[in-house]
């Protein structure tokens, strides 16, 4: 009951505009949120990736944004006409962002758990569209490592180490 | 009106003093809820949680007391500290800094809005950022700072038996120092520097590890015949130092061996090769529309490859593999390296979601993707120069193990051009091209070393041919002339062999690539 009070109090005096914001799991009322245009890559009919922009509510803060590109990434094209490159029931559990540069992702649902059996081309197709839709909409982002379940995973389907950040690369862009 | 304005000036009012009089946003001082943080400079209380039998530590009381701070980001918490920065959030007990993770047993936890942590993130937090390590005393409440020197890495050990070689396999917490031993029936590990034994004695059922015994830093492995003989090699992601036991003669171990000390001298020549068929066992790879299992086609094609490489060229041929059971992938390289392999060629058939892909590819490694690897390597190379840094020819010698593929790169390519354009002589295989990938198991190859996807196995088409005996003798005698054409160039690159005459020799291609290189600098 007692930090119910301060709590409420310490609400009233943010709205009263006192510089000390209270701290929040609300990200909307910790960031300003704006719809801003984002490029996601997809895999296109030349076995390449594609860009397709889309517009999403994206939070100031680098931080918080990162989370919400990678969600819109996994919920695949608008195009109905462009398959999902990742298996339908993987989530993005979470994103860091660090200072030097590397941005993580952490991945998870059944296939990736239990193992994804697909070829080289497929996991490189899925693993390069995380990294180029990352560093392209994040530009402190100059390279991304993929975890899986929280953990340091040595390939996403038996190919394409992961055990370090990547790069983005051009070779898997069409242009 | 005014009336209504009075109250909410005497609600204010007494919210202020409310505030006023209102306690921090910290547990209360219980002194259940404090322990000790003692560092070089002295003892200092801190605030401590328990929430579901686990003890959390405020992180930043404690990374203030250091010398740093804590502050929020975006969705979790930032520390930094000597201008490290370390990430961490309520949903993930990883942490992470440096492109490396912090391991907590259970994730952080908010309580009033302020970030409590295991105590194991400034374990992994203040090695990075300023060389000290913590450590727990749950009896006596004190979170010890110290040095990290006296950090002991933790061990633990598996045997397991491939293809006749015991592989035990030691992974380390933490890097560490060591020489290798022989005494007559076993072998021991010394480490340099404390390590935490997961047991005493264990007795293992090896046919040729009777036993091993940890005994202070020590690691004796007892042997179950004295002809026993070792290959010892180490790994990164995480730290492992392996030995290959099989029964014959074999290179003596040493200390951590320098790159091309891997390799004996012999003749020159491709005298072994490595097949490796991809995948195996629970790890089925991809599967076709009409079922067909990629670890299944890749075994068939791979055993009769061996036969026709063995016949053709009367070179030593072994399979990574030859049943339908699990391999690790750094345990395929790890195989070609031990047999001494002069090339290494895995094979695996292709997957895409996009309808009608047909075709081979064949790729060969791609280091482009480790940066900071090669400029770590770099640094560390410059440092191992000057007189003080005994430290940094030791990391040395780990990074280069991740760059070994590095040294073959080139003679990798031609391989794997020789490889695709024979390949594409294939009646109704469209070329792919040569690629370069990051492929895991393309790592730590000592050799030339390429992959090469056969043809889409989610093709319909494709998936039928797969499964033809025409077809894969095809294959098969593709990539054996492949090979021999790739030998007998570099055979008689290295002069061993005469050059044939021009009219009735097709060297192989210079290097180069379908696909445009992958750069290496960043967006």
């Amino acid at each position: 009951m007692r930090r119910a009070v301060v709590l409420s109090l310490a609400i009233l005096i943010a709205a009263g505009g006192c510089k000390k914001k209270p701290l929040s799991a609300n990200l909307n009322a910790e960031n300003k949120v704006a719809v801003r245009p984002v490029t996601l890559f997809f895999e296109g009919p030349e076995m390449l990736l594609v860009r397709e922009t889309r517009n999403v509510a994206l939070p100031e803060n680098p931080a918080g944004a990162l989370s919400v590109v990678a969600r819109e990434l996994i919920k695949g094209s608008s195009n109905a006409g462009v398959p999902p490159i990742f298996p339908r029931d993987t989530v993005v559990r979470a994103t860091f962002l660090l200072p030097d540069g590397t941005a993580f992702v952490d991945l998870g649902g059944n296939t990736l758990t239990q193992g994804w059996g697909t070829g080289s081309h497929e996991e490189l197709m899925a693993i390069y569209s995380v990294v180029q839709t990352v560093t392209t909409n994040f530009p402190d982002a100059k390279r991304v490592r993929i975890l899986i379940n929280d953990e340091p995973a040595e390939t996403l389907a038996g190919h394409v180490n992961l055990s370090r950040a990547l790069l983005p690369s051009a070779t898997y862009v069409a242009r | 009106m005014n009336r209504s304005l009075s109250l909410l000036a005497i609600a204010f009012a007494s919210s202020l003093l409310l505030l006023a009089q209102a306690p921090t946003p910290t547990p209360s001082p219980n002194p259940a809820n404090l322990a000790t943080l003692r560092t070089a400079s002295g003892d200092k209380q801190i605030t401590i949680a328990h929430q579901n039998g686990n003890t959390y530590f405020a992180a930043d009381e404690v990374i203030a007391a250091l010398g740093g701070s804590v502050t929020k980001d975006g969705n979790g918490f930032k520390a930094a500290l000597n201008n490290t920065v370390a990430a961490f959030g309520t949903d993930s007990r990883f942490g992470v800094v440096k492109d490396d993770l912090i391991e907590m047993p259970v994730a952080p936890v908010t309580i009033d809005n302020r970030p409590f942590v295991p105590w194991q993130f400034f374990q992994g937090f203040l090695v990075r950022a300023s060389g000290l390590d913590a450590t727990w005393d749950a009896a006596g409440k004190i979170l010890q700072v110290h040095p990290a020197q006296t950090t002991a890495a933790g061990v633990t050990v598996s045997v397991a038996n491939v293809q006749g070689i015991s592989k035990v396999v030691l992974t380390l917490t933490a890097p560490a120092d060591y020489n290798i031993v022989k005494e007559p029936g076993a072998y021991t590990i010394r480490f340099k520097t404390a390590i935490r034994a997961p047991y005493a004695e264990q007795a293992h059922d090896d046919p040729n590890v009777a036993k091993t015994t940890f005994t202070g830093n020590d690691l004796r492995i007892q042997l179950t015949a004295p002809d026993v003989v070792a290959d010892a090699y180490r790994l990164e992601n995480p730290f492992r130092v392996v030995l290959d036991l099989r029964k014959g003669a074999a290179v003596a171990p040493g200390t951590p061996q320098p790159l091309n000390s891997t390799r004996p001298v012999e003749a020159p020549g491709i005298h072994t090769i490595v097949i490796d068929p991809g995948h195996g066992g629970k790890e089925v790879g991809a599967i076709g529309p009409g079922g067909l299992m990629e670890k299944d086609a890749t075994l068939a094609l791979c055993q009769k490859l061996a036969a026709a490489l063995e016949a053709r060229l009367k070179t030593r041929v072994v399979l990574t593999r030859n049943d339908d059971t699990v391999v690790p992938l750094d345990q395929r390289t790890a195989i070609a390296n031990q047999y001494h392999a002069d090339l290494f060629l895995s094979v695996h058939m292709n997957a895409v979601i996009v309808k009608g892909a047909h075709g081979a590819e064949t790729y060969f490694l791609s280091l482009d993707a480790s940066d900071k690897l090669a400029e770590k390597a770099a640094e560390l190379e410059n440092a191992s120069k000057s007189a003080a840094a005994p430290a940094a020819s030791s990391d040395l010698k780990l990074m280069l193990w991740d760059l070994a593929q590095q040294e073959y790169l080139n003679e990798s390519s031609r391989l794997a051009q020789a490889v695709q354009e024979e390949m594409n002589r294939i009646t109704g295989i469209q070329s792919r091209g040569v690629k370069q990938a990051p492929f895991k198991v393309l790592i730590g190859a000592t050799m030339p070393a390429a992959l090469v996807e056969v043809a889409f196995i989610t093709n319909p088409e494709e998936e039928s041919k797969i499964k033809s005996d025409a077809f894969q003798k095809s294959v098969v005698d593709a990539i054996t002339t492949a090979v021999e054409r790739y030998k007998t160039d570099y055979e008689t690159r290295i002069g061993i062999v005469q050059p044939p005459p021009p009219a009735t020799t097709a060297p192989t291609a210079p290097v180069t690539t379908t696909t445009k290189p992958a750069t290496r600098t960043g967006t």
